[in-house]
């Protein structure tokens, strides 16, 4: 089956000046050093263009700690993208907004870790949340689409009423609550993170109730947090269906975490057409369709709906990329996910560590 | 939601915009992706530009589709501006 990629996830830069303990981000950041040139980025809008993708989100680390940003964005537009700006914010100040915008800018999502400053300060690992605050006030006085997200996890979410609240107040039209999805650095910290099955159970009605509340006012996304569902999240709608992620360094990848998976050769942008990537690399089609699955997704009723999970989750938790996605309920495997789970519901919260930012 | 009065003045929310034109096809470009415009859709959401009234809105497609029933015209132009003020695309000045 042939699949036309609809967005660009560009991880402009791994450098961020927060440190937050569920950074997504790989546990091997690319180097400054090492970093695509301006001129690479724009090649590479203008093949996504062709290609018929239509959404190009600008994320890092903190994109913002690129100078030619705002150049960025404007050969994103050029090439007929649709451009997200993912952003924690710091970096940005009301001149650098306004050129972003006259440059083409459609849409910002802006990060709060929580509605409180101390905790939201002791999640990011960084003093953010004062900043942030001012910068809603800035973006909510301009004419572009604003978006909150929140970072939910076992310790900030017995304050998701007020998390919801504080987003009402920033006047943004969208809250995206996302419990956090253990890859990268979170991985390493997931047993800190995981919500119990009790605060869990609550936050859900009490989104719900909000939901309610705000409709035509704040549209509310919720992201589950996959290790308690009965079946696995449409990790990025299926393997290169849709999406495709570039790092830092060029190396082009169907989601945020597939570095983790052995024997994958990914390849850079710099050395082979965007489209042949997409369309012919081994790596792309790795996983794409049908024909990789195991029992018992190969005869399961919803292989065409959740496409097996998550890959990148089978390797780390199964050691199997090939596997059912171990959160799946009726996956060989779903033992390793309700140990898990035991653990968390049954013991105090663990520390966390603090990932160091590459040079 | 109601019906749209016929003085009102609609036009695309913030980061909601159409495509490129002439291309393979029209799509109305939004933060959660994009939403695919079929038949007329193009031309009644290029005429919400917050300046026409839904009356002047509706006057202009039954200028540009002399053959269809004016009735026919406005009660489709009204749905799809309630779809997508629905779906939050779409506000009034």
């Amino acid at each position: 089956m042939k699949h036309t990629p609809r967005a660009l996830i560009a991880e402009i830069t791994h450098r961020c000046p927060l440190h937050c303990v569920y950074c997504s981000n790989p546990l091997e950041m690319q180097r400054r050093s090492e970093e695509l040139s301006t001129s690479d980025w724009i090649s590479i809008f203008e093949q996504a263009g062709e290609m018929g993708i239509l959404q190009l989100h600008l994320t890092g680390g903190e994109p913002l700690s690129r100078s030619d940003l705002t150049e960025l964005v404007r050969a994103g537009r050029g090439g007929q993208l649709y451009l997200n700006l993912i952003t924690s914010g710091v970096g940005l100040d009301e001149r650098r907004l306004d050129e972003l915008i006259g440059a083409g800018l459609d849409h910002i999502q802006l990060s709060f870790q929580d509605s409180e400053e101390a905790p939201a300060n002791e999640f990011a690992g960084t003093r953010s949340h004062a900043l942030k605050l001012r910068l809603a006030k800035i973006i909510r006085e301009r004419r572009i689409a604003f978006t909150v997200n929140m970072v939910v996890h076992r310790r900030n979410l017995e304050r998701l009423k007020e998390m919801i609240g504080f987003a009402e107040q920033t006047g943004a039209q969208k809250l995206e609550i996302a419990n956090v999805q253990y890859y990268g650095w979170a991985f390493r910290n997931r047993e800190a993170l995981l919500p119990t099955r009790q605060q869990l159970e609550e936050s859900i009605e009490i989104v719900e109730a909000a939901r309610e509340r705000l409709k035509g006012r704040l549209r509310i996304d919720f992201v589950f947090p996959d290790y308690y569902s009965k079946y696995p999240k449409p990790c990025m709608n299926g393997w290169g269906h849709q999406q495709m992620l570039i790092d830092p360094a060029g190396r082009v990848l169907p989601c945020h975490a597939a570095m983790v998976i052995p024997g994958l050769d990914f390849p850079r942008a710099s050395e082979h057409p965007l489209r042949w990537i997409w369309e012919d690399s081994p790596a792309f089609n790795r996983f794409r369709d049908e024909t990789w699955m195991p029992e018992p997704c190969r005869s399961c009723d919803r292989r065409t709906r959740d496409f097996g999970g998550c890959r990148c989750q089978a390797f780390l938790l199964a050691g199997d990329a090939a596997t059912t996605d171990p959160v799946c309920t009726l996956a060989p495997t779903h033992g390793i996910v309700e140990e898990i789970l035991q653990r968390v519901n049954g013991s105090a919260q663990r520390e966390w560590v603090y990932r160091i930012d590459p040079a | 939601m109601s019906a749209p009065e016929r003085n009102s003045v609609p036009r695309l929310a913030p980061g909601c915009r159409l495509n490129a034109a002439g291309g393979p096809e029209d799509l109305l470009l939004i933060p959660e992706g994009a939403l695919r415009l079929k038949g007329p859709a193009r031309t009644i959401v290029e005429l919400c530009n917050g300046e026409r009234t839904l009356a002047d809105i509706v006057e202009e497609l039954q200028r540009h589709y002399p053959s269809a029933q004016p009735v026919r015209i406005e009660t489709e132009a009204v749905a799809l501006l309630a779809r997508l003020r629905e779906r939050g695309v779409l506000e009034y000045v």
